[in-house]
This record gives structure tokens, C-alpha cells and sequence, in this order.
């Protein structure tokens, strides 16, 4: 009987300790659930280096999750590949009070092969939980061990890795039981309660009460705004390769040694004809050009990462008999190519992306996920870059995806940090000229041309290579203010040389003008305003960034139908401003004996960075810009008798 | 003879398109230097040849296998058709049982200075990914490719899954210019071919039969008490049953947007099993009919799950203790497992977790929800039955299959009427289906062992109504309130969309494409009331609607609620257009005429209709004094299309563009 009260009075104390009181959502802050989709209670990080080539990563992660929206900041599980292992995965899934509800075992974690689209092949896995949410909140605490001989890459502190998403407590430190000197590079500690407690060595950060982070269009990126800790080895190792570095130039120095070198031989016959191919050619520049776009005749992009062969580029001659690469592979072969014919390049790692992300000049690390290449123009203003993985770009053109940010150069004597080209507002123009006839009852024919420069230029010249139906579409979607349009000629210049591309458009539709009796009214612009779209915000938090400034100019002629006669003009508008400029005139004049509205429109948005006071300004300013485009003229039907 | 002469030119003619080689290796040279294809001219790769050989082995060792030999030819003509120079083969496994991919061989072929050159994909270059317990794929990039390459291979997937032949693809994205299938499978296995009848493609198919041998050795086991075992050979002979397909010039398949889905509308080849006979076996019957299919799975799934209540029995003699009326009832357990149950996202009419235990757990797939809610239902002593379906991006089953369904909801027969229900869907009103659930039509598999068709698609008009009380400000400012009301699939949409929102992020959805707007005091009725008319009201002030040009004011009466832009743009179309649900949308705007201002002009009202009421149109003005009273009603009827009617489709749609945004003139006087 005894026996029995006991083991009764146990499962009470276990029952009783599967509520956990500080799990449950009532004990949350009101100020971090303010924007918060979920919240971080408490992560702790550990990263334990057992030696040059084997750390541990000891991960305790508690999330509660507020909302459906919150639910990818539950994910549960890692990745892993043939250089790491999961030691140990768990979970436990509570609810709303604490209250236990699930607890997740090791085989209940799936696997599978992460391997991108785009990517041939690489090993890397995903051992994962999909947790199905009954309701919310709910609490979930993830703990794993990681195990990994790449001591190159250190996994950066970054507590706050996405919006909406607040921190109650988070917890990073480091155990160097190998005793390696450890660089470290805090960002964006201003305002937030951090400690930093440990030594130099052996750092311990502790950040609490961080308050999410809600997103606001053309707002800095949260790298840029959040606490964050970077944090590197001396001496490391990578797939079995070790190696010290410190500063830029070393690590560069030791990317060229152990990655790069002797990776550039070539067939003899390939030689050759490169020699053959660049005979005629006056400078280097001009060698440079023919061997580019060789390599875009005669290559295409397909990603292989395994082993090594994750940071170090396939050797030139397997690439020159696949005629298939990764950007390393591509790059690097390029750069064989340039060297058997002595002119001098590098390979330079960059963070690609549309956002501009930089490699931190101060604080060297093994960071980038693209590589290009640069060719150094001593004594001229800016070097040559080329982007090897494309078919069909420009030589010597970035576009946003590599544009204006710092990037490693490896060079043979070390590593160098260089500024990519920046597109100004002025470069990054799209003008255009419409000459449309207008018939009486509001249909129109009409000849468009339109030129694109600098980023602009990248985005577009992909049309001329689409199916005619699908250029056709695109037309009309970008018309898609007029009606029954018949589109009945698209032509393209793609000048790759000067990197302007010319589209020439006829086309004819109905309902330019909109007729209400004897009277019609005309747009006079045909293309809308391309802007941003500005939500109106009660308080803007973030500040105001503009990665890239654009221009546009565009020219309309309309020749009026004879019958009519024109009744009122819009009064011609003028505007400057930090942001940018805006203007429109309009004069009627004749021509070859017709009646022809003249209208000319420019407007540009600079670059740059506000503070967040600003928004409203520049929200109005993209408003004058959008409302001073939709203008119109009045004509009447001074000849026709209703 | 005049007949006879021209049936040789034909023979003739189709001699000399066959003169090309198609043994693997035999890439002639005119082949890679083609520029363009010769049928379709934008065509970046095109398939030179196809070829598909199904059929099965027997080694004594193993027993039979089920192999498939491909072998392709692609020409790439430009950068565009690169894609097709990496080849991907997805295969199964299934608990130890795997297929396998065997023989691959490939070799890209170029012009390098007018000779023919060969570049042999190498073993380091072929990828095997397992994609999770149940895929495969073999992954390879073809070494060497260029504007230009043609590139060949071939290979073999040996499959230990006997009673399932794979979809045969006939037609692809690209145009195939030669296609050789071929399949035969031993008498013992009754398979019945499909092919997909909405694909533009016909094929002939010539069948035959032929003999089929293999040797076999077995043990025997002979006597009494003193048992021995021999082994003996056998020479075995079958019939087998041979199918082939010789095509040519096959179109490649255009994507279109609106279309249901893409692949519903492919030429594919599909094999079902009917029955097995295997020697020293006796008959085994599989699906034949829909009523068999039908009966298959609730015998073998669904009687099981729907009579067992033990577990919910106590809760739901609670709910249902106020001893109501059937329709209350139904309503009540509908409640009950949508709240009780969440769907983890997947598919399938089997329940992944047993009714039970999703009931413990409170999720469960499609089948766990659904069931376990037409379970209860028979429970409360309702007539309630499984139906089966195929979700929007399963496709239409084309012939009697357990695979052509993957998804169940539950048909509730009430004096009022009989409804579909999915517990799947938090905001599904009783009645509605999730949009991907209303896939033409479904069976509906009775306790009596018998089955039928229902139809998925909603049969009534689900309505939403826009009023605009607006106030026009001598500045051009407009100042104005919105009332809202949505009812049925809008009403279930806008719950979908935008339930969980906060309102300040629901405003800025509010704001966005409306110009230069500013929304206060948002109020909404009935926001969680399923079935019940969601009801929004906010006032508004807009600043850039009305252009002063002059002595005028300009202005598109309708505003922001204007049709004006047309759906529909291509000039042509090959495939049925869809349309979600049928809509009646009214819109009423009543405008106050600042001071001092007169109607110079009005546009004319209107009345217009498509397809003798299939779907109809009108718009009013009426000027009462320093009041404008516009109305327009777009009412849909029927919501699937032919291509034929497609041209006549958008020119309607047009003209509605067209009177919504016909501007009215206010003068000043």
C-alpha cells in the first residue's frame, strides 16, 4: 500500500514539474511583445574549440511563439554535411501556461538533402521537426549539439536575426580549450543591454530585453541596426587544411596559397587559341573583352560544392573540358585564361545580393558568397570587373548584384580590400520618347522608344531573349493603364558596348483620351511614374535608406486630332529637393501643319540615408512625383456639331 | 492509280524525314549544325529523339524486375535552352525496396572546326541525392555544352515495384521530334492505358502480343515423414501484351497564366493495374471501376476510422447534451474539430496519425481531420459520408485510381440540404470548401458499400458590395465613408487574408494602390462570425483623385474601386479559363457636388451581357440635384470558359474597364 502512495505522490511531483512557470507567456514583458510575432526567452550559445579542427556548438534555444506569423522563428532542427555531425537533437514542445505538450526524441527529427535549385550538387542535409502549432502562443526549447572541423567559419553572435522578433535573454560564449587567439568585432551595442563578461580568450556576451524589430520599407537591414558579434580564429583549419590569418592580407594571402594557386593551367590547344583569338587586339582591355565573352560562348553556370571544392574553384582545365562551373570555377578560369596572356587580374570575394552588404575592412574573417573578378587600371579612375557566371552581361558590368561595396581581392602577396563600382543617380537613367497620333474617338497609334542605363540596363535586357508572347505580355502589363492595346512591332538594340539597351515599340489601342461629350482628356505621359510605394506610417521608426538613385527622362509628342481644339493645359511644375528633383512642361506647338502637345518630364531620387523624421517628406515627394504624372490636357470638339 | 501514286509520294516523304540515325552514338553533324528549329522557330532545345522502353526481366535469383529504358537526343539551339542540359531522374524507394538507376551514358556532341566531336559525361560528374526515406535523384550536367551541342544519353531504372509502371511523358515544354514508346508486360499483370483527354496531342497506339520465356528454378519438397527437398528448372512460357507509340513532330506544351493547372493539359501516358494473375497464384483484383476504387478504400481505411468512437464518445455526448436539432448538431461538431484539430499542412485521404491519435495529439493530416469529423457526425446519428477528391495541383483523375484522389472532406445530408464540410479550413464557413478542395467533383463513398459523384464546384453567388458616400472639396480633396459587406467565399477570402492582421498593418493593405489616402476609424462587424455578412466601415480623405484643370474638376466617380485594368491581355488562348467562384459585386457611390460646381458632363449608363447571362453588367449615373448616384453591378454566373470564348471574354471585360473609368466633368458656374 505504501508502495503504491508513493509512486502516486510521484507522478504529482512529475506532473507538477511538467508545468514550468517561467514558459508561459503571461511572464513576458509587455514592451517585447509589441511587434513580436515571437519571442526569443532565452538562447544560450556556446562554442567550445576542442581544437585547430574540431569545435562544438552547444545550442539551448526557448521560443514562444505569439502568432501563426511567428511560427519559421520555431523552427527546430540543423544542418549538417560531410564535415559536421548532429550529436544530440531535442525538443520539447509546450503550451501557452508551460504546460508540457509534446516531447520531441531524437528519431522523431526528419532528414533530408538541402540542396538548392540552381545547385547540381552539394552534401548538404536538414535534420528537422515540423511541429504542427494547435495553438497559440506556444513555447518550444530546442537543444543540439553540432560538431564541425571547419574552425575557419565561427558562427557570429547575432541574437536578433529577424524582424518581429524579440529578445528576452540570449547568451554567447566562447571555450578556447585549444588556446587560439580569438579576434572579436561588436556592432551596434549602442542602446542595448548587453554585458560582456570573460576574457579576451574565452568572451562571454549577454544581451536582455531587446524589443522586436517591426519591418519598414527602405529601411537599413537589420545587420546594420542590431547587436552583433564577429568573431574569428589566428589559426584555423578548413576540410583539413590549416592555416593563420589575422588581417585581411593574411587571410587573403592564405585564400591564394591553399584555395587558388596552381589551379590555373590550361590545355595547350585552349592557349592557343586564345593567343590566336586576342592576336589582333590593341590593349590589354581589348584582350580582356574578346576573352570574356569567349568564356560566355563557351561556358555556363551550374553549382557543384563538395569538400575543398566549397571555397576552392575547380581547376581551370577541368572547367575548360566541362565548360561548366560555379562562380569560382568560372572566375578562376577566366583568370587562366587572362593570365596565359600576361594580363594581370584577381579574383575577388563579395557578399552578392540586391543589398548592399560589405566585408568589414577592420576584421578579417572568411566570409562571401560570390566571386568576380577584377582587372587593376593603374592610372585610371575605376578598375574593370567582370561577372563570370553570366552568359550574356556586358563586359566589364556589375549591376546591383555586386555593385558599390568592399570585397576581398586575392592577390599572391596578400589580401586586399577594394570598393566595387557605384552607379550614380545621373548613370542610372531611363529616358524615353513616345510620339502618339490621337484619333477623335480617344484611340491612338504610337511609336516608343526607351533607353536603359547603368542598373536599370541589367534589369531590362533579358526582354529581347524572351518568347514574343511573353514580351508582349510584359508590355501590356507595363501599359496596363491603356486599354485593347495592339502591340505591332517590340524591337531591341542591346549595345553591349556603351550598355544601353534600346526598345522600339508601335503600338495602337483605344481610349488614350477619355471623351464625356464634347470634351476629351489626355494623359501627358505615357509611361506612369516608376516610384516607390510608400505605405503612410503613424511613426516611422527606422531611418530612411536608398541604396541607389534613379533618373528618368521622358519626351512625349502628341498630335492632336483635328477636330479638336485644345482647351486647358496644366501649368508647368519645378521641384528640387535632398531627395531628388521632379519636372514638367508642356507647350502646344504645330508641326507639319497638326496641332501637337510637346511634354517633357524628368525626375530623379537620390541616394542616401535620412533620418526617420524624413519619411513624410520623402513620402510627399514621391507623391508630387506620381500626382504631377498623371496631368492631363483638355481639348474640345470645336469642329463637330453634336 | 491517281491514288496510288500519291500514297508512295507520301511513303516517299516519310522515308526521307527517317533517313536520320537514331542508334546512341550515331549524332550526325547536320544535327549540330542546325541554327533554329525548323517547326518552331523560338524553340531553345528541342528533344531529337525520344525513346521509351518498358518491360519486364526475370533472373532466378531474384525474380522479376520492372525496367525502363530512356534514351534522348536534345539539341540545344540557344542559352535558353541550357536548362535542358541538366538532366535530373527522380526514382523511389520504399522500406529496403529501392529502384535503381543503371547503364547511364551521355555524351555532348560539337562542331569544333568542322569536326565532329564527342565529350563524355564522367562517372565523378553523376550525382545520386536522396532527396527523404521515400525519392531519389540522379543529378548530371552535361560537360561541354554550347550554343549549338547536341547531347545524348541514355540509362535504365530497374524497379522492384512490379504493379506500378510510371507516367510515360509525351510531350514536354520543348518540341519532340521523334518519339518511340514502347511497353510490354506479361499477361500475368492486366494493366488498362490512359492518356490525358485534355491534351491537345493525339497519339495512335498499336498493340500486339508476343511470347514472353524465362527459365525458373524451384524447390520441391517430396514426401511424408522423411521430407526432401530437390531443386528443378523449368523453362516457362507466357504471353506478353506489347504497346507502342512512333510520333513525330510533337508541340511543345505553352504555359499560360489563369489556367488551372499546366500538367492537367500534358499528353502523358498512364498505366493502371486491373488485376494479377502470377502462375501458381490465383487472381487478384485491383481497381477497375470508380465504384471499385471507391469501395477498396473505405474497406481497407475508412470503415475502420469511421466506427470508432470509444475516445471521443464522453466529449461528445457533453456537446451534444442539450439534445438539439440535427442542423445545430452538425454545426456543433464542425465547431468542435476545427477547434480540437490543426492540420499540419499535408495531404492525403489516409490519415497519416489514426484518427485517434490526431485526436490526442490535436493535429493530423487531411485524412485525420476529416474522417475523424465525418466519424462524429455519423456518431450524433447524422447521415455524414467520406467524399474523395483531387486538390487543384493533383489534377483531374483521368481514369478509375486510388492515386487520382488525395484528399478528403465530409457530405453531411440534413433536411435542409446536404453540405460539404472540410475541418481543415478555420475559415470555411459551414458549406465551403478551401479553394483547393473545389476541384470539379468528388465521390462520395456511402456505408452501404455504393458511391457516387458530387459536385465540388460552389453553386451560389457569393456577394460583396461597396458603398462610397463621398464629399468633393472645391480643392479637389475628396472626404468620404466606405461601408463594405462581404458574404460567402469574399467574406471567407478576407478572413483568410487578413484576420490575424493587426489594424495598423491592415490599413496599410488598406492604403496601398489607392492613391494618396488617409483611413481612420476602422470598424468591422461580424469579423469571426462565420456565415455570417463581414461588414467594414472607415471614413476617408483623398487627396489626388480629382484633377483641377482650369474651371473643372476631373473625376473617376468609382475611384478606387474601379475594374481598370483587364485580366485578360494575350491575344489568344489555348486552355479553359477559370474563374474562383460565382461573384456578384455591387458598387454604389453617391457623390455631395462641392459649392458653386455643375455637372458638365456625365457618362451614359449602361447594360451589357456574355454568353446569354453566363455573366452581366451595368453601371447608372443619376444626378439629383447636388447629388450623383453611380452604380455597378458585375454579376458572374458561370465560371469556366472555352478558349473560344476567350476573344469575346476580354472584349467585355474591356468595355467594363472602360465605363469604370470613364471620368465625369464638374464645372464651375
Amino acid at each position: 500500500m505504501q508502495r503504491i502512495f508513493i509512486f502516486l505522490a510521484l507522478c504529482c511531483s512529475v506532473g507538477l514539474s511538467a508545468q514550468d512557470l517561467h514558459l508561459s507567456f503571461l511572464s513576458i514583458n509587455d514592451s517585447l511583445t509589441r511587434h513580436a510575432n515571437a519571442v526569443v526567452r532565452e538562447e544560450i550559445v556556446e562554442i567550445e574549440i576542442a581544437a585547430i579542427d574540431k569545435l562544438y556548438i552547444h545550442t539551448k534555444r526557448i521560443v514562444t511563439v505569439l502568432n501563426e506569423h511567428g511560427n519559421r522563428y520555431a523552427f527546430v532542427g540543423d544542418s549538417y554535411d560531410k564535415s559536421s555531425k548532429i550529436n544530440n537533437q531535442k525538443a520539447v514542445v509546450y503550451d501557452a501556461m508551460g504546460n508540457e505538450i509534446k516531447v520531441v526524441k531524437k528519431r522523431d527529427f526528419e532528414d533530408r538533402s538541402l540542396v538548392a535549385s540552381g545547385t547540381l550538387y552539394n552534401d548538404n542535409r536538414l535534420s528537422y521537426f515540423d511541429y504542427t502549432p494547435r495553438a497559440y502562443p506556444f513555447t518550444i526549447v530546442y537543444e543540439s549539439i553540432i560538431e564541425k572541423e571547419n574552425t575557419i567559419f565561427l558562427n557570429d553572435w547575432e541574437p536578433v536575426g529577424e524582424h518581429n522578433l524579440s529578445v528576452e535573454r540570449s547568451s554567447y560564449s566562447i571555450k578556447n580549450r585549444a588556446g587560439i587567439n580569438l579576434r572579436t568585432r561588436e556592432n551596434n551595442f549602442e542602446g542595448a543591454n548587453i554585458s560582456k563578461e570573460g576574457t579576451e580568450l574565452e568572451p562571454v556576451y549577454i544581451l536582455k530585453d531587446f524589443p522586436a524589430v517591426d519591418y519598414e520599407k527602405l529601411s537599413p537591414s537589420l545587420e546594420k541596426i542590431t547587436p552583433r558579434v564577429q568573431v574569428a580564429l589566428d589559426r584555423f583549419s578548413l576540410v583539413g587544411v590549416e592555416g593563420s590569418a589575422a588581417t585581411w592580407e593574411e587571410l587573403g594571402k592564405w585564400q591564394y596559397e591553399n584555395l587558388l594557386k596552381d589551379r590555373n593551367e590550361l590545355p595547350e590547344t585552349t592557349v592557343e587559341k586564345v593567343k590566336k583569338l586576342t592576336a589582333g587586339a590593341k590593349s590589354d582591355v581589348e584582350k580582356a573583352k574578346l576573352i570574356y565573352e569567349y568564356v560566355q560562348e563557351n561556358s555556363r553556370y551550374i553549382s557543384v560544392q563538395l569538400g575543398i571544392g566549397g571555397w576552392s574553384p575547380a581547376p581551370a582545365s577541368e572547367v575548360d573540358q566541362l565548360k561548366y562551373g560555379d562562380c569560382k570555377g568560372l572566375t578562376n578560369y577566366t583568370k587562366a585564361l587572362l593570365d596565359s596572356q600576361n594580363i594581370p587580374s584577381y579574383y575577388a570575394v563579395v557578399i552578392a545580393g540586391e543589398e548592399q552588404e560589405d566585408l568589414e575592412p577592420s576584421f578579417a574573417s572568411m566570409q562571401g558568397n560570390h566571386v568576380i573578378l577584377n582587372l587593376p587600371q593603374a592610372g585610371e579612375d575605376e578598375d574593370v570587373w567582370l561577372e563570370c557566371t553570366s552568359q550574356t552581361l556586358p563586359f566589364n558590368y556589375l549591376g546591383d548584384f555586386t555593385d558599390n561595396r568592399n570585397v576581398l581581392l586575392v592577390k599572391p602577396e596578400g589580401g586586399e580590400i577594394v570598393r566595387t563600382k557605384s552607379y550614380s543617380t545621373s548613370e542610372n537613367l531611363r529616358e524615353s520618347s513616345s510620339r502618339i497620333a490621337l484619333n477623335e474617338d480617344g484611340s491612338f497609334s504610337a511609336a516608343i522608344e526607351r533607353r536603359s542605363y547603368g542598373v536599370p540596363y541589367g534589369n531590362i535586357y533579358g526582354i529581347s531573349t524572351a518568347l514574343a508572347k511573353d514580351q508582349e505580355l510584359y508590355y501590356k502589363k507595363l501599359l496596363k493603364h491603356l486599354r485593347s492595346l495592339n502591340i505591332s512591332k517590340v524591337a531591341f538594340n542591346n549595345d553591349r558596348e556603351k550598355q544601353v539597351f534600346t526598345e522600339t515599340l508601335n503600338l495602337s489601342g483605344e481610349g488614350y483620351g477619355s471623351k464625356t461629350g464634347k470634351i476629351m482628356l489626355l494623359p501627358l505621359n505615357f509611361f506612369r511614374a516608376s516610384t516607390y510605394d510608400l505605405p503612410r506610417l503613424e511613426e516611422r521608426r527606422q531611418a530612411l535608406e536608398i541604396s541607389r538613385g534613379l533618373s528618368f527622362k521622358d519626351h512625349v509628342e502628341l498630335r492632336l486630332p483635328e477636330a479638336f481644339e485644345l482647351e486647358a493645359l496644366p501649368d508647368n511644375f519645378k521641384l528640387q529637393n535632398e531627395f531628388g528633383s521632379f519636372s514638367f512642361t508642356v507647350v502646344e506647338t504645330e508641326k507639319e501643319g497638326e496641332q501637337v502637345l510637346v511634354a517633357e518630364r524628368f525626375y530623379s531620387i537620390n541616394e542616401g540615408t535620412w533620418p526617420a523624421e524624413k519619411y513624410d517628406d520623402f513620402r510627399d515627394f514621391i507623391n508630387t512625383i506620381n500626382s504631377f504624372s498623371n496631368l492631363k490636357a483638355v481639348i474640345i470638339a470645336a469642329k463637330i456639331h453634336n | 492509280m491517281k491514288f496510288l501514286i500519291f500514297s508512295f509520294c507520301i511513303l516517299l516523304c516519310s522515308l526521307q524525314s527517317h533517313a536520320q540515325d537514331f542508334k546512341f552514338g550515331h549524332v550526325s553533324k547536320e544535327e549540330v549544325m542546325e541554327k533554329v528549329h525548323p517547326k518552331d522557330e523560338e524553340a531553345g532545345a528541342a528533344v531529337l529523339y525520344r525513346k521509351v522502353s518498358t518491360y519486364y526481366e526475370y533472373n532466378g535469383n531474384s525474380g522479376f524486375t520492372l525496367v525502363t529504358d530512356v534514351h534522348e537526343r536534345i539539341k540545344i539551339y540557344n542559352k535558353d535552352g541550357f536548362e535542358w542540359a541538366n538532366q535530373e531522374i527522380v526514382y523511389y524507394q520504399n522500406s529496403g525496396d529501392k529502384e535503381k538507376i543503371s547503364g547511364l551514358k551521355a555524351y555532348t556532341y560539337n562542331l569544333i572546326e568542322g569536326k565532329l566531336e564527342e565529350e563524355k559525361l564522367r562517372k565523378e560528374n553523376i550525382f545520386e541525392e536522396e532527396i527523404n526515406k521515400y525519392r531519389l535523384k540522379t543529378k548530371f550536367a552535361m560537360p561541354a555544352v554550347t550554343e549549338g551541342s547536341v547531347i545524348e544519353y541514355e540509362y535504365s531504372i530497374r524497379s522492384p515495384f512490379l504493379t506500378s509502371i510510371d507516367d510515360i511523358t509525351l510531350q514536354y515544354t520543348i518540341p519532340i521530334n521523334k518519339l518511340e514508346v514502347s511497353v510490354k508486360v506479361p499477361e500475368f499483370l492486366g494493366y488498362k492505358k490512359h492518356f490525358n483527354p485534355k491534351a491537345a496531342v493525339l497519339f495512335q497506339i498499336k498493340e500486339g502480343r508476343e511470347p514472353f520465356r524465362y527459365s525458373r528454378t524451384y524447390n520441391e519438397r517430396s514426401g511424408q515423414k522423411v521430407v526432401t527437398y530437390s531443386s528443378k528448372t523449368a523453362n516457362v512460357e507466357y504471353m506478353q501484351n506489347l504497346y507502342e507509340i512512333n510520333a513525330d513532330d510533337i508541340p511543345s506544351l505553352k504555359t499560360e497564366p489563369h489556367v488551372d493547372y499546366l500538367q492537367n493539359y500534358a499528353a502523358v501516358l498512364k498505366w493502371e493495374l486491373q488485376y494479377t494473375k502470377f502462375p501458381r497464384s490465383s487472381i487478384e483484383n485491383f481497381s477497375q471501376t470508380w465504384e471499385g476504387v471507391a469501395k477498396s478504400i473505405y474497406d481497407d481505411t475508412f470503415s475502420k476510422e469511421l466506427n470508432r468512437d470509444g475516445f471521443f464518445k464522453d466529449e461528445i455526448d457533453k456537446l451534444l447534451a442539450g439534445g438539439q436539432d440535427n442542423y445545430s448538431k452538425a454545426l456543433l461538431i464542425y465547431s468542435f474539430v476545427k477547434e480540437r484539430l490543426k492540420w499540419n499542412g499535408y495531404v492525403g485521404f489516409i490519415p497519416e496519425n489514426g484518427t485517434k491519435s490526431a485526436y490526442k495529439d490535436g493535429a493530423g493530416n487531411i485524412g485525420d481531420i476529416n474522417l475523424l469529423l465525418t466519424a462524429i457526425l455519423k456518431y450524433a446519428g447524422l447521415k455524414a459520408d467520406p467524399v474523395l477528391l483531387s486538390t487543384q495541383d493533383n489534377g483531374i483523375p483521368i481514369y478509375p485510381t486510388r492515386e487520382g484522389f488525395n484528399y478528403v472532406v465530409s457530405l453531411v445530408e440534413l433536411p435542409g440540404g446536404s453540405f460539404l464540410l472540410d475541418a481543415s479550413d478555420m475559415y470555411a464557413n459551414f458549406g465551403e470548401l478551401p479553394k483547393r478542395a473545389r476541384n470539379w467533383q468528388g465521390r462520395v463513398l456511402r456505408e452501404d458499400g455504393t458511391s457516387g459523384w458530387v459536385s465540388l464546384m460552389p453553386a451560389s453567388q457569393s456577394e460583396e458590395q461597396l458603398n462610397l458616400n463621398i464629399t468633393v472639396m472645391a480643392d479637389g480633396t475628396l472626404k468620404g465613408k466606405n461601408i463594405s459587406l462581404f458574404s460567402g467565399l469574399f467574406a471567407k477570402e478576407y478572413r483568410d487574408s487578413y484576420l490575424d492582421l493587426n489594424s495598423d498593418d491592415y490599413v496599410q493593405i488598406l492604403e496601398k494602390n489607392k492613391g494618396n489616402i488617409k483611413i481612420e476609424n476602422l470598424e468591422k462587424e461580424n469579423e469571426k462570425e462565420l456565415g455570417e455578412k463581414l461588414k467594414e466601415v472607415y471614413e476617408f480623405e483623398l487627396s489626388d483623385a480629382a484633377e483641377l484643370i482650369g474651371d473643372k474638376i476631373l473625376l473617376k466617380p468609382l475611384l478606387f474601386t474601379a475594374m481598370d485594368e483587364n485580366p485578360f491581355k494575350a491575344d489568344d488562348r489555348i486552355y479553359p479559363i477559370f474563374f474562383d467562384y460565382p461573384s456578384k459585386q455591387v458598387k454604389v457611390v453617391n457623390i455631395l457636388l462641392p459649392e458653386g460646381f455643375a455637372v458638365e458632363t456625365l457618362p451614359e449608363p449602361s447594360i451589357t451581357t456574355f454568353n446569354n447571362g453566363a455573366c452581366n453588367y451595368r453601371i447608372t449615373m443619376v444626378q439629383n440635384g447636388n447629388f450623383l448616384r453611380i452604380e455597378s453591378v458585375f454579376d458572374l454566373k458561370t465560371i469556366i470558359y472555352n478558349p473560344q470564348d476567350y476573344t469575346n471574354l476580354k472584349k467585355f471585360f474591356s468595355y467594363i474597364v472602360e465605363k469604370e473609368t470613364e471620368p465625369i466633368v464638374l464645372t464651375k458656374v
